[in-house]
């Protein structure tokens, strides 16, 4: 059954297209800035979380590759933003395509401790190398325009959930990586190949993953290892897939603008309490797969269907009635 | 005669220690149907898995339509011409009907639309058009072997393993299902199926072939591996067992 809900998506990129020209306030257009790019985030995590069936606790790791390597390209090569930009997407891909080669093979749980070890191993990297600053990170020019990261980052989202949704939902081959979450050795019975799906997954979630990463770096204008390839990343973009709805488009979504809309307003007024936002992550998403397994928007849309699949029953019960009498 | 579309070349298939297939020879014709019977362990399912390219043979090979395909993966043999059915149904239960069978028409109808098409017709063929909207996992055993059937349908092969999809069904389901497989040998479909119930089995193969302990025992027609002794004593064995 095809998603109707694409027809919001115009009407709200025309608003947030409009959106700089009524806010003027720069703290406010931040946060949504920020909003978005973890919509970002949490879409690529659930192309291989959601769709494909494989948990990576290594996204985070692409982040901080498109990060870096945006960073590195300015800093040291002296590109062009414009152009170092799209190499952090390339990198994160390459990155994928050699992490998935070992990972891709484990399933379940060893894929999500292998692909967490391996980002781990990444933030090592970045700790001791002297390209990337060591410990003490790195600092790009400051380019001081809200409105052009806002729009950049609204760019790329809108141009990934596209994207995502032609792959995802009109095209084969998001059936295609669905039946290899459901049975991958009834799908290699169907002549699908699942190594290479899963790698063109792992590729597709990684890409957008590097290029937000990229855009995050030049404007933050600081990186380090703590704060670029720590746990975070990883660990709230699997909070908002799962507490939205995994497998669908619409569920990161919202699961991203609620959870990141919570984590603003926590740190705005309980900063001093940053444990306990991490305990009550942990305790949504406990809660959230146990009482709601198909997240917000999967519930929603199932209470919907029911609902229809009911008025059809009703109508095609009226539908027989007459006949029945005329038996 | 032809060439054959399959030939079985003395294949074993060790787990470890144990020996499933143990040499096992055997041809099968263009538009034959061929029973495949044995007691529980004997190794047929494991030949299945072998001939489609779950497992590569520990030794001999498995010729298709001419070319050795022994350690082919099994989206290849299947992109070849194999279709085969689970004994363990493996339906995508996350999916509904209607899904579990477009995503097995996409290997020959690589677009969505005609792909659909083309499931709907499965679907009308295996008689599960009406639950096309429901989840697999909703379906009943009947239902989900004949989402097995329908699956390997899907795919248009030349060559059709059908592993145990009338066991365990009420005598109408089975009927039925026998019905269809009747349908697809008129329709010329080469065959390889194993089924316990023998009336099903005698009534639809051109030949049997006997496997006992990973051993091919006898090979022939129903009349001839009925009076073979070591058959009898596979089964009587196993009925004292
Ligand atoms: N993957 C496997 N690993 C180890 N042993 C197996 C495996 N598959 C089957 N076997 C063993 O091989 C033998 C034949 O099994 P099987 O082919 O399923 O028999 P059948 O289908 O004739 O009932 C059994 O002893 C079974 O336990
Ligand atoms: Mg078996």
């Amino acid at each position: 059954m095809k998603d109707k809900s694409i027809r919001w998506g115009l009407p709200i990129l025309l608003i947030l297209i409009a959106l700089p020209a009524v806010v003027q306030d720069t703290f406010f257009l931040r946060v949504i800035t920020e909003a978005i790019m973890w919509i970002g985030l949490a879409l690529a995590f659930d192309v291989l979380a959601g769709y494909t069936g494989y948990l990576n606790f290594g996204h985070g790791a692409f982040f901080g590759l498109g990060a870096y390597t945006t960073a590195i390209l300015m800093m040291q090569a002296h590109w062009p933003f414009a152009l170092a930009l799209p190499m952090g997407g390339v990198l994160a891909g390459v990155g994928a395509l050699v992490a998935g080669l070992p990972t891709l093979r484990l399933k379940g749980a060893y894929f999500a401790i292998a692909t967490w070890a391996l980002s781990r191993a990444v933030q090592q990297l970045a700790l001791i190398m002297d390209i990337t600053g060591g410990p003490d990170g790195m600092r790009l020019p400051s380019f001081l325009n809200p409105q052009f990261f806002y729009y950049l980052m609204l760019a790329i989202v809108a141009v990934t959930f596209a994207l995502l949704w032609f792959l995802l939902e009109c095209s084969p081959f998001g059936l295609k990586l669905k039946a290899i979450r459901e049975d991958d050795q009834g799908a290699m019975a169907l002549g699908l190949n699942p190594t290479k799906l899963k790698m063109q997954a792992f590729i597709l979630s990684a890409v957008p993953t590097g290029i937000l990463g990229g855009v995050y770096a030049y404007w933050i204008t600081f990186i380090d290892p703590a704060s670029t390839l720590g746990d975070l990343v990883s660990d709230q973009a699997l909070v908002m897939v799962v507490f939205g709805g995994m497998g669908t488009l619409v569920g990161p979504v919202i699961g991203a603008l609620l959870i990141f809309a919570f984590k603003t307003l926590f740190w705005a007024y309980l900063s001093d309490f940053q444990l306990l936002y991490l305990i009550i992550l942990g305790a949504v998403i406990a809660l959230s797969v146990v009482f709601i397994p198909n997240g917000l928007w999967g519930t929603l849309r199932g209470l919907r269907s029911h609902k229809k699949s009911e008025e059809k029953k009703d109508e095609s019960l009226a539908a027989k009635l007459p006949q029945n009498e005329g038996e | 005669m032809a060439e054959p579309i399959l030939q079985v070349n003395s294949v074993t298939k060790c787990f470890g220690g144990l020996t499933a297939v143990n040499n096992v020879s055997f041809e099968v014709q263009q538009g034959e149907i061929i029973g495949l019977l044995g007691p529980n362990g004997a190794g047929k399912t494991t030949l299945f898995n072998v001939i489609s390219g779950f497992y590569a043979p520990t030794s001999g090979t498995i010729i298709f339509n001419g070319k050795d395909i022994s350690g082919k993966p099994p989206y290849t043999l299947a992109d070849r011409g194999i279709g085969r059915t689970f004994q363990v149904v493996k339906p995508f239960a996350g999916l509904t009907v209607l899904e579990n069978i477009i995503i097995a028409s996409f290997l020959r109808y690589p677009k969505r639309k005609e792909a659909e098409r083309h499931a709907w017709k499965i679907l009308e063929n295996t008689g599960l058009a009406d639950r096309a909207d429901v989840s697999a996992a909703s379906l009943t055993l009947a239902g989900r072997k004949r989402l097995e059937i329908g699956k390997a349908l899907a795919l248009e092969p030349t060559f059709l393993l059908l592993d145990e999809v009338v066991a365990g069904l009420n005598p109408t389901e089975a009927d039925k299902t026998v019905e269809l497989i009747l349908e697809l040998k008129k329709q010329g479909m080469t065959i390889l199926i194993v089924e316990h119930i023998m009336r099903v089995i005698m009534n639809i193969s051109d030949r049997l072939v006997v496997l006992n302990f990973g051993e091919k025992i006898a090979e022939g027609t129903a009349a001839e591996v009925a009076r073979n002794p070591l058959v009898i004593e596979a089964y009587l064995g196993e009925a004292a067992a």
